[in-house]
């Protein structure tokens, strides 16, 4: 399993593919939305801590795509490539293996993601002269956006079972646009609740969303303590 | 490692059946497995090697009953399988990808794991390139990364699935060779469509033809299906009608046919030597 995963993280890693995609898509990112600036909003409060989650909210708006899209392939590649015979010939195990190869592949490539989050958080903070944003950074990215990744990660290893990769990665980009991204006035949708995968609740319980991080008639802004209550439970408080 | 299989059948999903009621005994040593295209021989090699469950029948290696997971982890420690359609991660290196199914084979010391590499490097003659990435390999380089790989944990019981196909025929002597010195005391199973490395190697060998035993004996014994059955035709027309030609070699202003066949094919016909290629034609021809 431990080779597996070491082997798996590797070969992803050093995809050429997969840093051309996370900076296409990254520079897009820069681009069209304020990751320079990080536009707070006239936020009062810890500016640290909501500069990070803006950082956070504005990547998981896009990059899980690539995220999603370049695991794809991997769990049917050792069929692909023939490998899976000498594979499966050694006594190491499937079960073993394909979990080494969801917990490799997965951390390789959530290292772009990583990258660019914490680059700019290192940035922020020397240039704001404000190192407790490394902190922030780092439990946001935590309790946010990996349990997010997680959850794309088995997303994209169960799919391509039952679908090809091309057709996986279509219906995966439309779920993502459907149940993350479209406001939710416009159709039902998964955006903006507990079941979204960008990890907007929890950063909701580290800082208040920005006025307009939640929008619709349905999804009010709500206060940390509202959020801790949804999470107990999703239709109680909060809805009015 | 002796293999026992009686009755063994295979159907695959589709109604394809590629073993019959299979019932073979291997011996420890060099074993040879011939038969046409689609007889069956990599479906009861991937069962040997665990890849595949059959519909129906039992095989028990060296004791160990295949039909258990117990048992066919067993065997997996000691097996060195060389698959017929052989893949390879392309951007991994020749070393990398050894290290890797070392590994994945148990060996953990990593000095222990660098030598053995090392030394099959040097065994298949890949030693210059082990560092360049696998992508741009010929088949033929491929093949001997694939030879290393079932080589790694010194395997008792070896399974090789077309192992000299696309090797140049330095390299493929020297193959099988090896594997004629590696059998010992170990079991390998050879299967192969040049009838001379068969005859160059293995004492005893079997024939498969549509998932049936067709033959299991001596390479003596599959020679003498030929005796007083082949025959050289020297003749300035056209090849004997009957008997299957062999050879065809220009000769002056005709030609020497090799034919086999169960009566003389041709009035100027004269008796030739029966080679293994021989015996396994006039097996098949019945
Ligand atoms: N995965 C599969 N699904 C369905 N049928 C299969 C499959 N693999 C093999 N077969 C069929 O089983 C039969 C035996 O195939 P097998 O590959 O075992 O033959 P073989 O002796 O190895 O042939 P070759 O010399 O061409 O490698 C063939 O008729 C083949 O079409
Ligand atoms: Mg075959």
């Amino acid at each position: 399993m431990i080779a597996t995963l070491r082997y798996e993280f590797a070969m992803q890693v050093r995809r050429p593919s997969l840093w051309i995609v996370y900076a296409l898509v990254f520079a897009v990112l820069i681009v069209a939305l304020p990751f320079g600036s990080l536009d707070l909003n006239d936020y009062e409060g810890s500016v640290g801590r909501q500069a990070m989650s803006v950082a956070a909210q504005i990547l998981v708006s896009l990059l899980p795509i690539v995220y999603g899209c370049m695991l794809a392939d991997r769990p049917s590649r050792d069929r692909v490539l023939r490998v899976d015979g000498i594979l499966d010939a050694t006594p190491s195990g499937r079960t073993a293996r394909l979990i080494g190869k969801y917990a490799g592949v997965c951390a390789a490539t959530a290292v772009p993601f990583a990258v660019a989050y914490f680059g700019r958080a290192l940035l922020y903070a020397v240039v704001e002269g404000q190192p407790s944003a490394l902190g922030w950074a780092a439990l946001t990215f935590l309790a946010s956006i990996v349990p997010g990744l997680v959850f794309l990660g088995a997303l994209a290893f169960a799919g391509p079972l039952l679908l090809p990769p091309m057709v996986f990665r279509v219906l995966f980009v439309a779920y993502w646009f459907w149940g993350n991204l479209i406001p939710a006035a416009m159709m039902p949708t998964l955006s903006h609740t507990i079941f979204s995968a960008t990890g907007e609740y929890v950063r909701y319980g580290i800082v208040a969303p920005p006025p307009r991080a939640a929008s619709g008639p349905a999804r009010r802004p709500c206060s940390t303590s509202c959020a801790r209550s949804r999470l107990r439970s999703p239709p109680g408080c909060g809805s009015a | 490692m002796r293999i026992d299989v009686s009755g063994l059948t295979k159907t695959y999903k589709g109604g394809a059946r590629a073993l019959d009621g299979l019932t073979l005994t291997v011996p420890t040593g060099m074993y040879g497995l011939l038969g046409s295209n689609g007889a069956g021989k990599t479906t009861f090699m991937r069962i040997l090697a665990g890849l595949l469950r059959p519909t129906s029948g039992r095989v028990a290696i060296g004791g160990h009953d295949m039909a258990t997971a117990e048992g066919r982890l067993a065997v997996q420690r000691t097996l060195g399988y060389l698959p017929q359609d052989l893949g390879v991660y392309p951007d991994l290196s020749a070393r990398r990808f050894l290290d890797y199914i070392a590994l994945l084979k148990g060996l953990h010391s990593r000095s222990a794991r660098r030598r053995r590499i090392g030394e099959l490097l040097e065994v298949v003659a890949l030693s210059d390139v082990a560092d360049r990435r696998l992508k741009g390999f010929s088949g033929g380089m491929l093949r001997r990364v694939g030879i290393a790989q079932a080589l790694l944990a010194d395997p008792r019981l070896l399974i090789v699935d077309e192992p000299t196909t696309g090797l140049d025929p330095e390299e493929r002597i020297r193959f099988r060779t090896l594997l004629a010195q590696l059998a010992g005391d170990r079991t390998v199973l050879l299967s192969t469509h040049i009838v001379d490395d068969v005859a160059q190697t293995c004492r005893s060998l079997a024939v498969l033809a549509k998932g049936r035993l067709a033959f299991q004996g001596t390479v003596g014994d599959l020679v003498s299906h030929a005796y007083h059955r082949v025959w050289t035709v020297s003749t300035p027309g056209p090849a004997p009608v009957t008997g299957r030609v062999v050879s065809a070699l220009p000769e002056g202003t005709g030609m020497r046919y090799r034919v086999v066949a169960a009566a003389p094919p041709d009035p100027r016909a004269r008796p030739a030597e029966p080679t293994l290629e021989d015996g396994y034609l006039a097996l098949m021809d019945g």
